[in-house]
């Protein structure tokens, strides 16, 4: 399943780069640059996405840029989703799974903080952790609610990120415990939670509408696994190619253990942490007739 | 709400286009549409002003956001001033502001609000945000505006 398994393993092994995203609703890039450089902190853009930085210093969390909130401490790779997702400014968004906010305040920036970004989360703790990251960033086009994302309001919505709850095997760069953890049982257990808030996502997507739906996990269960099973069960979908310039994918799979999910599924974009330096991560965009 | 903010900080009208107010509880909330969506909320927009006190306070993430354009009553730090606002503390310090809250910023790039007061500026960050002094990361001179 995965390419360079050797490489993979190696890489796995290495603690993740401090990596940051830089907010735009606060600062701008230049300004941004020249304060971090100003400070001795050297940092480099990613090659993918020009609001992203990888930075050399010690504790990204204390430096003063962080507290202002020009920039949101995230990791590469969990702002390929957005990127995917491609919100406009003024338009209506859901982000279904949203806390802890990396990614929401990511879309509340690209849509330049106006429309409305609804962002959804059902866990009382992790809501805090949502509220204080959308206040850091500035946001002030997001409402914050509390619905199990399963039975989310029959709302219309121009786009949908559905960034589900996942085993997070992606993450063994941040904690080698995930991989411990990991069991098929618990995959597939999720995967049916993770399907039902992928149909509930494309449901409340108007026509034309584009859902992203995104794990941070390899567990082809978790992911081609819900993308096909939701295909089968929703006629009018879409499955479109997801493809980042200067970010090195890999396909999604069409077949694994017994399952066959079907070619188009190649279209999906799979993250592995040996091609581009990052955490794990899995991608795929669908369109609404 | 932009009247508040024109007459304590000089901040002009345009700079609060496209935005609305609400008043929820004793805070005033800044969101980007004139009706709030019609859904169970937990919150909506930014917590722009709280209207507890005597004096309407304006929040450190309103004035990270709005108080670049502030022309009166903001104060910009030296680097060894930001070091001692940014860690929560008070200071001595002689600024041509009236007494009240101030838009507090160093080198430009505005760090948060802070209450002005008989020549004391105490700062107001909120305390998660807070960061001691020896803590603080590779702080030096900021990129002017």
């Amino acid at each position: 399943m995965i390419p360079e398994f050797d490489r993979f393993v190696e890489a796995i092994y290495r603690p993740l780069p401090a990596t940051a995203r830089i907010n735009t609703l606060k600062t701008d890039r230049d300004r941004l640059l020249c304060r971090l450089e100003g400070g001795g902190v050297a940092c480099r853009p990613f090659a993918w996405y020009p609001s992203g930085i990888r930075l050399q210093t010690e504790k990204p969390g204390n430096l003063v840029e962080n507290l202002m909130g020009h920039i949101h401490l995230q990791e590469e790779i969990s702002m390929v989703s957005p990127v995917v997702l491609d919100p406009r400014p003024g338009e209506r968004v859901l982000d279904l799974c949203a806390a802890p906010g990396s990614k929401t305040t990511q879309i509340a920036m690209m849509m330049e903080n106006r429309g409305l970004l609804v962002a959804n989360d059902p866990a009382n703790g992790r809501v805090a952790s949502l509220r204080s990251n959308c206040e850091k960033a500035g946001a002030i086009n997001v409402a914050v609610t509390r619905y199990d994302g399963r039975r989310f309001p029959a709302q219309k919505f121009d786009r949908v990120l559905v960034d589900g709850p996942c085993t997070g095997q992606g993450m063994a760069r941040k904690d080698q415990k995930v991989l411990g953890r990991w069991s098929l049982k618990r995959s597939l257990g999720l995967q049916r939670l993770q399907a039902a808030l992928l149909k509930r996502g494309v449901e409340v997507a108007k026509p034309g509408g584009t859902v992203v739906y995104s794990t941070c996990t390899f567990a082809p269960e978790e992911n081609e696994g819900v993308v096909s099973r939701v295909l089968d069960q929703v006629r009018g979908l879409s499955l479109q190619e997801v493809s980042v310039p200067n970010l090195k994918g890999s396909p999604g799979l069409s077949i694994w253990g017994g399952s066959l999910f079907g070619d188009e599924m190649k279209r999906c974009a799979r993250y592995y942490p040996h091609k581009n330096d990052t955490g794990g991560f899995f991608v795929a965009k669908l369109v609404k007739e | 709400m932009a009247e508040i903010m024109g007459s304590r900080f000089g901040i002009p009208p345009e700079a609060f286009e496209g935005v609305s107010f609400f008043l929820r509880g004793r805070n005033v909330w800044a969101f980007s549409l004139p009706q709030v969506p019609d859904l169970d909320f937990e919150a909506v927009g930014l917590r722009f002003l709280s209207v507890r006190g005597r004096i309407p306070k304006p929040t450190t993430y309103a004035l990270q956001l709005f108080g670049g354009f502030a022309t009166k009553n903001a104060v910009d730090l030296s680097i060894e001033e930001a070091r001692v606002f940014i860690a929560g503390e008070r200071q001595q310090l002689s600024a041509p502001v009236e007494d009240g809250y101030v838009v507090v910023s160093h080198g430009g790039d505005v760090l948060g609000c802070g209450l002005y007061s008989r020549g004391e500026l105490i700062s107001q960050l909120p305390k998660e945000r807070r960061i001691e002094e020896k803590e603080i990361e590779s702080f030096r001179e900021g990129c002017g505006r």
